[in-house]
């Protein structure tokens, strides 16, 4: 029988956290996006503050 | 975003929506819609042929219209994944046309202009909501000219314009002539903190600091900006850091900070420059400022779509179309059982939160997924061959025009190409991008690298990602060495290209140089105790200890106190919620004691041995009768969550505290409401007339710099149950700072029921007089050359939050994990791991990582307490083996320098049999900083990864410069 995994609908910054914790804890997670790319309103940003890093 | 995009347990549906929800928690089926991408995922390998030739050329819609894409595209270079996709709206062949210049481009042959969209079904335990929010379109403020004003943008529209990858390739520009603006002006709250038509009710969270990260921005970008105006209402500056950043823009003295709101802005329709009107509230006349941009800070609204996936899964939206929380105090939790928000999906966030959030999803996500954990082999690689002589690959980063904007990178490459031991050399837009990662993965293999150089950016957020593509083509993971020649170059030489290109060329000869003499490291492997402790028995750690025993997971929770609950059992009824303190405590205590957790109040902290996955803990607890010694007990546990709080600031001598009878702090305030709910009485008396005080102990020039973020909403809460009660109320404060979900609507409130507010500058407090007791608060305001004066009654002093200093040196010193300048504890990440510390296994919550509300606190423990889960998750742990060792014994004379020096009890002096002392060094509990090789005398110590010939090859090369 296949193992139930995680649902995380939403690709954005909170999401990708959610699924790589799950993932990290040996979860399957399917993670559902809408638009073509993972990253959502942080990859469109440019850097990120106090530290400047970029944000992808 | 690269880790998602490539973990072996997720499943990536991009392109893709839920369209039906069945069943409860733990036994969810869900439906999912793939839409067409018109393009094989498992083919295209992102090479953007298909584009090239592609005749079509329309609006990027992620770059918000301003720039411009093919037909077929991927909508951003760093994109995950990298997989084209295939717009059919704008694409010619839908039409009768035949075009098919794409298909007949790629080489793979990825195209299919006929998939049709795919259903599959999931079972799922449980979900998480994590849709984020969009941008509010300003063009319902018709008096600021957005749509209509080519200069006028949305907040968004000018990260894209700042960003490298953005429509103009990360060049400030404005969009009607492409010239580089000289003046530039924020408009702060525009469809926030607004009613009726013209927005949303709330605070927006994010936009203040957003404004203030754009406006320092902006000025590295183009440092002859001449005048940056940041128009606001009140700067809400209130995470950790976030005051401190603030400070440094205003020592700026091209940022202007004007407090007001713009009455309207035109354009002058020659120069396409922008006029803004704004009423001076000092001078109450009307100033004509000149602009050459001016952007719109947009509120964040709920995300397209929010209404049809709520009524999907089965929950309620708010009034303004953001999910329901169940409970106002846990951001988490849906009202249907296994259904989680977080991130924006509930209310705005920032990316520190959103993060943590996101951590806590995932514990409660994982409640509901007890025996679904899937073994998975890894991956088997075949290893190469490292032993032969170094064939060095070296990689030059553009990173858009951060890197290349300055650095002259087609030089580094060709200069690259001469160094010794350097086989292959490329050059790329964005190293990191997901293609160039599978690019460099083939070309590892393809030319037999053995070492690898990237020239690009920091190590601190980019090496473990390089590393991890050397590990999945075969190569060892510490054959690899970066050159940072962007902050070190581009970044701090902005101004000197030539010199900025020089200086990349020297970074990278010296990182070849070490490549050549980096030796392949094992990790070592140790078991992993799945036992958790806790340390502090406040909201936060009660909360992590209940999810975590709800999980199934083994935890100890100690208390210095003789009873759980900290400051949060003494509270009064919360904001927004019909709980008070007590019953908030009380619920969660009563759930705590049907599980099984181990708690332990009167306990100290004595000695900390071990590292992650082995702590050994010892505690203290005082004898239970006199003259017998205190009992101490050991603790054996994998991981430790520190949740010991804070303490509030104590106001000594500061407006007639402790001088007069009526002046009291906010939480002597609150202990008051908390048990005379009907009637307030002060020294016996029910006051008429009663004076806040905010940031007292917060937001100082000399002493705490930081917010202490949680003042602002409780005094909100506390005027409004004051006025309720007939009393009069002035706050008298310097930026009202209601940022969580309802607070600003009470703030509305609290002005409704006729609270007054006075701001004050800081340079200028109010004064509290009286003989024997407060009778008066005066305050002058300078600029408008008036003063007040206040008859009062009793007057509230908001204090500020301060770690609780002898705990604090303590913890520090047993647990050996660093504080901030501002005393609390210091995360890993400010965004990206703002519950995590540098010490693996030790987690930070609550206050003790910086002053919060109550549902902060909760959320944080929760992040805190899942991130703990995903360590217990495993029966071992990897182990860095970055770590100092005895490299010659023969050499050590015991002297015992390195068992002073090291932090980490790392060095020991043991006998070797013979009667001789030699050192020995635990890899387990080393942190590999290298203190005790540079110290020792004889060179018997060695840090690994950094040996002394590694590091002398990187100085020779240095030294030695060959035009």
């Amino acid at each position: 029988m296949t193992k139930k995994g995680a649902l995380v609908i939403g690709g954005g910054v909170a999401g990708i956290q959610a699924a790589l914790d799950l993932a990290d804890s040996h979860f399957q997670v399917y993670l559902v996006e809408r638009s073509s790319t993972l990253g959502g309103r942080m990859a469109q940003i440019d850097k990120t503050f106090p530290t400047m890093d970029c944000a992808i | 975003m690269l880790d998602a995009g490539r973990h072996p347990n997720i499943e990536l549906l991009t392109y893709s929506e839920v369209v039906r929800v069945e069943g409860e928690k733990g036994n969810f089926t869900v439906t999912i819609r793939k839409n067409s991408r018109f393009v094989d995922e498992k083919s295209c390998v992102g090479c953007g042929d298909c584009a090239k030739v592609c005749p079509v050329i329309v609006p990027n819609l992620f770059d918000l219209g301003m720039g411009a894409r093919k037909a077929i595209y991927s909508p951003f270079p760093q994109a995950a994944p990298r997989t084209y996709v295939i717009d059919r709206d704008a694409c010619l062949n839908k039409t009768i046309l035949v075009c098919e210049n794409c298909a007949r481009a790629c080489k793979p042959k990825c195209i299919d202009f006929d998939m049709p969209p795919e259903e599959k079904e999931f079972k799922v335990g449980a979900i998480v909501v994590a849709t984020g929010f969009d941008e509010y379109d300003p063009r319902g403020w018709t008096n600021y000219g957005y749509a209509r004003y080519e200069n006028v943008l949305t907040g968004l529209e000018f990260e894209r314009i700042l960003n490298a990858s953005g429509p103009s390739g990360g060049h400030l520009v404005r969009p009607a002539d492409m010239k580089t603006p000289k003046t530039i002006s924020f408009v702060q709250c525009v469809g926030s903190r607004s009613v009726g038509e013209r927005g949303y009710p709330y605070c927006s969270y994010f936009c203040c600091m957003n404004t203030i990260k754009n406006s320092l921005l902006a000025k590295v970008h183009e440092p002859d900006i001449e005048k940056i105006y940041i128009f606001y209402n009140d700067i809400r500056a209130f995470g950790k850091g976030y005051e401190e950043l603030y400070l440094r823009a205003k020592e700026d003295k091209d940022v202007i900070f004007y407090k007001g709101k713009p009455a309207k802005i035109e354009e002058d329709p020659k120069t396409k420059d922008l006029w803004i009107y704004i009423e001076n509230t000092d001078t109450k006349v009307v100033e004509k400022i000149r602009s050459d941009i001016v952007i719109l800070s947009s509120a964040g609204v709920p995300a397209e779509g929010t209404a049809k996936l709520a009524r999907i899964l089965g929950i309620e939206l708010d009034q303004s179309g953001f999910f329901k929380q169940k409970d106002p105090t846990s951001f988490l939790e849906s009202a249907k059982e296994g259904i989680y928000l977080c991130g924006s999906a509930a209310g705005l966030k920032d990316i520190t939160d959103s993060v943590a959030l996101g951590s806590a999803a995932a514990l409660k996500v994982s409640e509901h997924l007890k025996g679904q954990r899937v073994k998975r082999e890894e991956e088997k690689v075949i290893p190469i061959q490292t032993d032969g002589r170094p064939r060095i690959g070296v990689f030059v980063c553009h990173c858009g025009i951060n890197i290349a904007g300055v650095v002259n990178v087609a030089e580094v490459e060709e200069y690259a190409k001469s160094l010794p031991g350097v086989a292959y050399v490329s050059r790329e837009l964005f190293t990191c991008s997901d293609g160039t990662q599978r690019f460099m993965q083939e070309k590892i293999k393809e030319e037999k690298l053995n070492r690898v150089v990237v020239a690009a950016c920091t190590p601190r957020t980019h090496e473990p990602i390089f590393q991890e593509t050397c590990r999945r083509a075969g190569l060892n993971p510490y054959l690899f060495e970066m050159a940072n020649i962007r902050d070190q170059c581009s970044w701090v030489h902005a101004a000197e290209p030539e010199a900025a290109t020089h200086k990349a060329k020297d970074l990278l000869r010296m990182a070849v140089a070490r490549a050549y003499h980096l030796e392949p490291l094992e990790t070592r492997q140790v078991p992993m105790d799945s036992k958790i402790l806790i340390i502090g028995g406040g909201i936060a750690g009660i909360s992590a200890a209940l999810d975590l025993a709800i999980k199934g997971e083994k935890v100890t929770l100690i208390e210095k106190s003789d009873q759980l609950g900290g400051r949060v059992k003494e509270l009064g009824r919360l904001l927004n919620s019909e709980l008070n303190g007590k019953e908030l405590i009380k619920r969660k205590l009563d759930e705590l004691k049907k599980r099984k957790v181990k708690i332990i109040t009167k306990a100290k902290v004595k000695e900390v041995k071990g590292f992650v996955g082995n702590f050994e803990v010892t505690i203290e607890k005082p004898p239970s009768e006199k003259g017998k010694k205190p009992k101490k007990e050991v603790l054996k546990v994998g991981s430790i969550i520190l949740a010991i709080g804070s303490d509030l600031y104590l106001p000594k001598d500061k407006f007639g505290y402790g001088k007069f009878p009526h002046v009291l702090t906010n939480m002597e305030l609150e202990k008051l409401l908390a048990k005379e709910s009907k009637e307030l009485k002060i020294a016996g008396k029910k006051p008429k007339e009663v004076a806040f005080i905010q940031c007292v102990g917060s937001r100082e020039k000399e002493g705490n710099q930081y917010c202490s973020r949680y003042c602002c909403q409780v005094a909100i809460k506390q005027a409004i149950e004051l006025a309720k009660q007939g009393i009069h109320v002035t706050v008298f404060y310097r930026d009202i700072r209601t940022f969580d979900k309802g607070a600003e609507e009470a703030y509305r409130e609290a002005r409704g029921l006729g609270v007054v507010f006075l701001k004050y500058e800081e340079d200028v407090p109010p004064e509290v007089l009286g003989k024997d007791k407060a009778t008066t608060i005066t305050l002058s305001q300078p600029l408008s050359k008036t003063e007040f004066e206040l008859p009062v009654d009793a007057v509230i002093l908001s204090v500020g939050m301060v770690p609780k200093e002898e705990d604090f040196a303590e913890l520090q010193n047993l647990l050996k994990i660093p504080r901030g300048l501002d005393g609390f504890f210091l995360e890993r990440h400010s965004k990206l791991g703002p519950v995590e510390t540098n010490t693996s296994g030790i987690f930070i919550c609550g206050c003790a990582h910086s002053p919060k509300g109550i549902a902060d606190s909760i959320f944080s423990a929760q992040g805190a307490a899942g991130k703990a889960c995903i360590l217990t998750s495993k029966d071992h742990i990897d182990l860095e083996p970055l770590v100092c060792q005895v490299v010659d014994q023969e050499l050590c004379r015991a002297c015992g320098i390195c068992v002073k020096l090291c932090e980490f009890n790392a060095p020991q002096l043991v006998g070797r049999g013979d009667g001789v002392l030699v050192c020995e060094i635990n890899e387990a509990l080393c942190k590999g900083c290298g203190t005790c090789a540079a110290y020792c005398p004889t060179g018997a110590i060695g840090a690994r990864h950094f040996t002394d010939e590694q590091i002398d090859v990187m100085v020779d090369s240095l030294l030695v410069w060959d035009k």
